[in-house]
């Protein structure tokens, strides 16, 4: 229980930090915090597949792609990026107030104390189901994510011949020694 | 013979026995934690300090001089000198760092290495962790690392520093699919993510020796050099380009832990190696933590030996090397890895064998090694 307090007082912090901090890079590794923290949540339920998960996707390739992001932008090094409420923020609210309805929702639904699972699920029973009774939400998600690569992929193509062209047009001063 | 392959197991049962006498059950439990933790604590930096001994005096016979000799019989206490050296150093913390990345990066690259070691199987029973998924575990906290490098980069404010980190991510996150995909094989075949359990499967037979384990292997030690930044794939640290990379702006201790976690990751990516695909500790005479340790420091010793022989890579080399060889032929590897499983035996060997064979022939085909030499133009200098 305290264990239990513990965790879920850094990962609330975590989260808390990821949005009021300023500095960019700083929220990107409370975000991290935050994952970790929920990862270890799992491991107190007894969950090490869906933990170990979380770690190997969300740290190693969430937290990952975003810090690319960071250094793909200009002030790669300035503490002048800083995080901001944008022209975006009614769709955030918006977004924000959908999924807390729906979080809502599936909470009041379950009766307290949840029953637990009969035994450990391990990594075999996960998968065999994943690929008999669920095989086609499977199947959509991993068509999904591959058709979401090819988008990214083409419309990163696309800006590279852009780009390319112009360069070829304009004269640049500065040589690109690399190619 | 029993008695001396289990020692350590041994050991352990005893002082819990011991422990049990006066201490109630959930103590004892906690003791034998403890006890792990305290074993791989001490373990691991005694390896480290005795690996950058054994490294200096191997590159240093291969640049045909004795490495260090002054301190101790054959140097051997030169490490103790080190760490006190490096603890005795001054503490600089760059006037415009971000001073609590800056200070959080060194302890967040040593956790991971760390951590990593709980998953070893050092011996027969003689795991600090035995997970189901430990071979995931492995995979997903070695690839922490990466973060607390940019930490360390992005902290220091330094744009050598912030080069070699945005360096050091590329290269990782690049080298990390061909790792992950060589070590898929292993699973497939094993049928298991637990590294006990693939271990004990190799059981007369490692999968070193069969077409795929071979590849497997070797793309995984290629992966493995590249993931923990050593030569010829240390671009992070490139000091002839941009000083020391990441760790240019850390001086005293802080230094020195980024060079625990890099010897603590060779290490346990060796006996990763080891653990996957030559048989852990599986032989016959020796005890099993000496065949473990022995296996291990094989492949140490060949990345000392990378490092004595080979020129540092050059950004885009490394880059085209893991998407455009690395990354097909692991996959390939994968599909002959399901043949092995499902061809009778002489059927398996000459088609997985056909099959890596004539992948790796267009793979190399494809890409042409030796560029035509273009005279290279430095447009601001001439």
């Amino acid at each position: 229980m305290v264990l239990f307090l513990l965790l879920a007082a850094i990962t609330a912090a975590g989260a808390l930090g990821s949005i009021l901090l300023r500095n960019l890079v700083h929220c990107i590794l409370s975000l991290i915090l935050f994952f970790f923290g929920v990862a270890c949540l799992y491991i107190l339920l007894q969950a090490e597949f869906i933990a170990v998960v979380q770690v190997l996707i969300y740290v190693g390739a969430v937290a990952t792609l975003a810090l690319f992001a960071i250094m793909l932008t200009r002030q790669v090094t300035g503490m002048e990026l800083k995080q901001q409420l944008g022209q975006n923020r009614w769709i955030a609210l918006g977004v924000g107030v959908a999924v807390l309805s729906v979080l809502i929702g599936a909470v009041t639904k379950q009766t307290f104390p949840a029953v637990a699972a009969q035994g450990r699920v391990s990594a075999e029973d996960l998968g065999r189901t994943l690929v008999t009774a669920y095989a086609v939400p499977f199947e959509i998600a991993s068509v999904l994510l591959t058709a979401a690569m090819i988008g990214a992929i083409v419309v990163a193509m696309e800006q590279q011949h852009k780009t390319a062209d112009r360069q070829r047009n304009t004269e640049h001063r500065t040589p690109n020694t690399e190619q | 013979m029993d008695v001396i392959d289990q020692i350590f197991v041994l050991a352990t049962r005893w002082i819990l026995e011991f422990a049990g006498r006066f201490l109630p059950p959930l103590l004892v439990v906690l003791l034998s934690i403890l006890i792990s933790i305290t074993a791989i604590a001490l373990f691991a930096p005694l390896t480290m300090m005795y690996l950058t001994w054994l490294e200096r005096k191997i590159v240093g016979r291969i640049q045909n001089r004795y490495g260090p000799n002054r301190v101790g019989k054959y140097g051997l206490l030169q490490p103790i000198a080190d760490g006190i050296k490096m603890l005795t150093k001054e503490d600089i913390v760059p006037h415009g760092a971000d001073r609590t990345v800056h200070f959080l990066a060194p302890i967040a690259v040593v956790v991971p290495s760390l951590l990593l070691f709980a998953v070893l199987p050092f011996g027969r029973g003689m795991i600090a962790a035995d997970l189901d998924v430990g071979l995931l575990f492995f995979i997903a906290i070695s690839s922490l690392g990466t973060l607390a490098i940019f930490m360390g980069g992005w902290g220091s404010r330094n744009k050598f520093s912030l080069l070699g980190a945005m360096r050091a991510i590329a290269q990782m996150v690049s080298y990390e699919v061909p790792l992950v995909l060589s070590v898929v094989t292993a699973i497939m075949i094993s049928g298991s993510l637990s590294t006990r359990a693939i271990v004990e499967a190799q059981q007369g037979w490692w999968y070193f020796f069969t077409p795929w384990g071979l590849v497997g292997f070797v793309i995984f030690f290629i992966s493995a050099v590249s993931e923990v930044n050593r030569t010829p794939f240390d671009i992070p640290e490139g000091e002839s380009e941009i000083v020391a990379g990441f760790h240019t702006e850390y001086s005293g201790m802080k230094f020195a832990l980024f060079y625990m976690a890099e010897f603590l990751n060779a290490f346990a990516f060796s006996a990763l190696g080891a653990t996957l695909f030559l048989g852990g500790w599986l032989g016959s005479l020796l005890p099993s933590w000496a065949w473990f340790g022995l296996k291990t420091f094989v492949l140490i010793f060949i990345m000392i030996w990378f490092r004595g022989t080979f020129p540092r890579l050059r950004v885009d080399q490394l880059m085209g090397y893991a998407w455009k060889f690395l990354l097909p032929m692991s996959l390939v590897n994968i599909l002959a890895a399901g043949l092995w499983h499902y061809l009778p035996t002489w059927a398996a060997w000459p088609a997985t064998m056909a099959l890596l064979a004539a992948a790796f022939i267009a793979l190399s085909n494809a890409h042409p090694t030796g560029e035509p030499l273009v005279k290279r133009t430095y447009p601001l200098v001439d």
